[in-house]
């Protein structure tokens, strides 16, 4: 914090102010949090969903030190291939002979990885059109929903094959790939909320004492419609390592990254289901489902403490 | 450059050869060129031919068979997943906290957050598993054509059993949660306490003040489902291998073949916006306040 060592006195004062302004904002912002995480806890759904993420969140912070092998992707010879679950191998080995559990553990990495980025993504780019179509209105509005309602109708599943097709396979392709498909229901949440917001008298009065549009657009309409779209942004994290995981699945992601999707491919791949190998199966299936719903879980229960009047799903 | 059709075509082919392919398919003018040829032949209903997945023959004649058989499982499977889904959300907004609403709210849960592929593989092992002899792969039998009617249509039905249901139960988990939340957010309404309080029967009040409130909601999520529908039914067509629009989507880009690709993809955005069509016509008879 730079404070004025040569400024008037006239100007001191005026930090000041705007010093205690921005103290009495951290105290109400913490106030605020604390009200949200009380109404949370009493949220029993929400509070599973919050304990599963911990423990996936753990799961990739620590997978170096719960995996079995340094590198479980490679292949040791000497392991027995589609062994069911035995006492050296929790979770059976694939065809290969690899540890399907040192395996799953290193999968959560890329799931939540692609998850955050492809949603921040996401959100970024839906935020912003939303905002600009909603507070510019008239033409830019026009166009910009005509080009988010083109997004918005074509199916999304197909899209991504083509567009990942293209771009080849990588790690950093999957992420933009999802990202730039699942914008557009963001963008019209945004845009909904941004068009209230902007008929509200504070605007007005905003704008009266000489705010520009960005200036009102960061400090009075993002404040005011950010619940929602925190809320919206972990139901598209679920939404994002659903469509990762199938992008991996059907190989058009990235082969030399362990994620769970890969190892479903693989074991499909390598006849795990006429050999009716479940457990190759179970273990990177379960990892799937379960953190989506945790994701899930999480966003519905912020959905219903942040707008409880807004729910519109 | 990645997904030039003349390299799927022609692996090991001389520079040479594959530039008189390209003259011959038109991929040497210059974009704007070639992008008003595809807008005249598109409109004109001229689709070109494909190139790898049936090498010679219309795009045409390629997807129509195809589009019949998604149509026959995507049909299906939305229908019976309308009607099971709206029911079950029905019944558990109605008995909201009690068992049901908690058996079939948790049970619906897990398969609304289980990607349809998972399932479908699921299915897939315990079908091939547990029922060696039962078809998991295609549409009809080896010996389809030497059967008579009534057996052509076993045939297909047992082909397709597999197919809709893995659809069916992730779609019907789909719908009936959005009917529970719709029509949940009806019943706290004040009115709905008024229509108990002046005596009406509870389940009339249910049929006959909450469904008709709850339904537009319902009508227009579903709509916007309906891509997501189509999605799923592609990754069912992968995983069994099922002929479908979905399934030849998938050949096209394995393929690089553009031209079916390009169709294949106008089909699909046609069937969402016909979907959101009808969505929007029945908006205006299920809720009379809703004017053009």
């Amino acid at each position: 914090m730079i404070l004025s060592t040569s400024g008037t006195h006239g100007q001191h004062k005026a930090r000041t102010f705007i010093n205690t302004q921005r103290r009495e904002k951290i105290t109400l912002f913490q106030k605020n949090m604390k009200r949200i995480w009380k109404q949370f806890r009493e949220n029993k759904a929400g509070m599973v969903g919050l304990v599963i993420l911990g423990v996936f969140v753990a799961m990739a912070i620590f997978a170096p030190w719960l995996s079995r092998y340094d590198d479980p992707k490679s292949i040791v010879n000497d392991n027995p291939t589609f062994d069911s679950p035995t006492w050296d191998f929790w979770f059976g080995t694939d065809f290969f002979g690899r540890d399907v559990y040192s395996l799953t553990m290193y999968g959560a990495r890329v799931a939540l990885i692609v998850g955050f980025a492809a949603s921040a993504l996401s959100m970024g780019l839906g935020t912003a059109i939303g905002v600009t179509s909603g507070y510019l209105g008239r033409f830019s509005d026009e166009v910009l929903m005509r080009f988010t309602d083109f997004f918005l109708v074509i199916p999304w599943f197909p899209l991504m094959i083509v567009i990942a097709a293209l771009m080849g396979p990588s790690l950093f392709n999957v992420i933009i790939v999802i990202g730039i498909t699942s914008w557009p229901s963001t963008a019209r949440i945004v845009r909904a909320q941004v068009l209230t917001v902007r008929e509200r008298a504070f605007i007005e009065r905003a704008r009266s004492v000489g705010a520009g549009g960005g200036w009102i657009i960061r400090k009075h309409i993002l404040p005011v419609i950010f619940p929602l779209i925190f809320a919206n942004t972990i139901l598209l994290i679920a939404n994002s390592i659903f469509s990762e995981s199938f992008l991996d699945f059907f190989g058009l992601g990235d082969p030399s990254v362990i994620s769970w999707g890969v190892m479903l491919e693989e074991a499909y791949g390598y006849g795990a289901f006429n050999a009716f190998a479940w457990w190759v199966i179970l273990a990177p299936g379960a990892c799937i489902v379960i953190l989506i719903m945790g994701f899930y879980l999480v966003g519905d229960a912020l959905d219903e403490v942040m707008n409880p009047k807004l729910r519109k799903r | 450059m990645p997904g030039d059709v003349t390299g799927a075509l022609l692996k090991h082919a001389t520079p040479e050869t594959r530039d008189i392919l390209r003259d011959m398919y038109g991929l040497n003018d210059s974009l704007t060129t070639q992008y008003v040829l595809y807008m005249k032949n598109t409109l004109t209903g001229e689709f070109g031919k494909s190139v790898t997945v049936q090498p010679g023959i219309d795009v045409g004649e390629v997807i129509w068979p195809k589009l019949m058989n998604t149509l026959v499982l995507v049909g299906t499977g939305t229908v019976i997943s309308i009607l099971v889904g709206v029911y079950f959300g029905r019944e558990a907004a109605w008995r909201r906290g009690k068992p049901f609403d908690k058996v079939s709210g948790s049970f619906f849960l897990v398969f609304y957050c289980m990607p349809t592929f998972l399932f479908a593989l699921v299915l897939l092992m315990l079908a091939a598993h547990y029922f060696p002899t039962w078809p998991v792969k295609g549409d009809v039998g080896d010996n389809y054509a030497n059967l008579d009617l009534l057996g052509k249509l076993a045939d297909r039905i047992q082909h397709l059993l597999l197919p809709v249901s893995a659809l069916v139960v992730e779609t019907i988990a789909t719908f009936s949660i959005i009917t529970r939340s719709s029509l949940i957010d009806v019943l706290t309404e004040d009115y709905m306490t008024t229509a108990v309080a002046k005596g009406l029967k509870s389940r009339r009040v249910l049929k006959g003040h909450a469904m008709p409130n709850a339904m537009p909601a319902v009508v227009t999520v579903v709509a916007i489902n309906v891509g997501w529908v189509l999605s799923g039914s592609i990754m069912i067509e992968i995983i069994f291998s099922y002929p479908g629009l979905g399934y030849l989507t998938w050949e096209a880009v394995q393929g690089r073949d553009w031209f079916l690709l390009q169709a294949a993809f106008m089909l699909e955005i046609f069937a969402v916006l016909i979907a959101n069509f009808v969505a929007d016509m029945m908006l205006f008879k299920l809720d009379p306040r809703v004017k053009a």
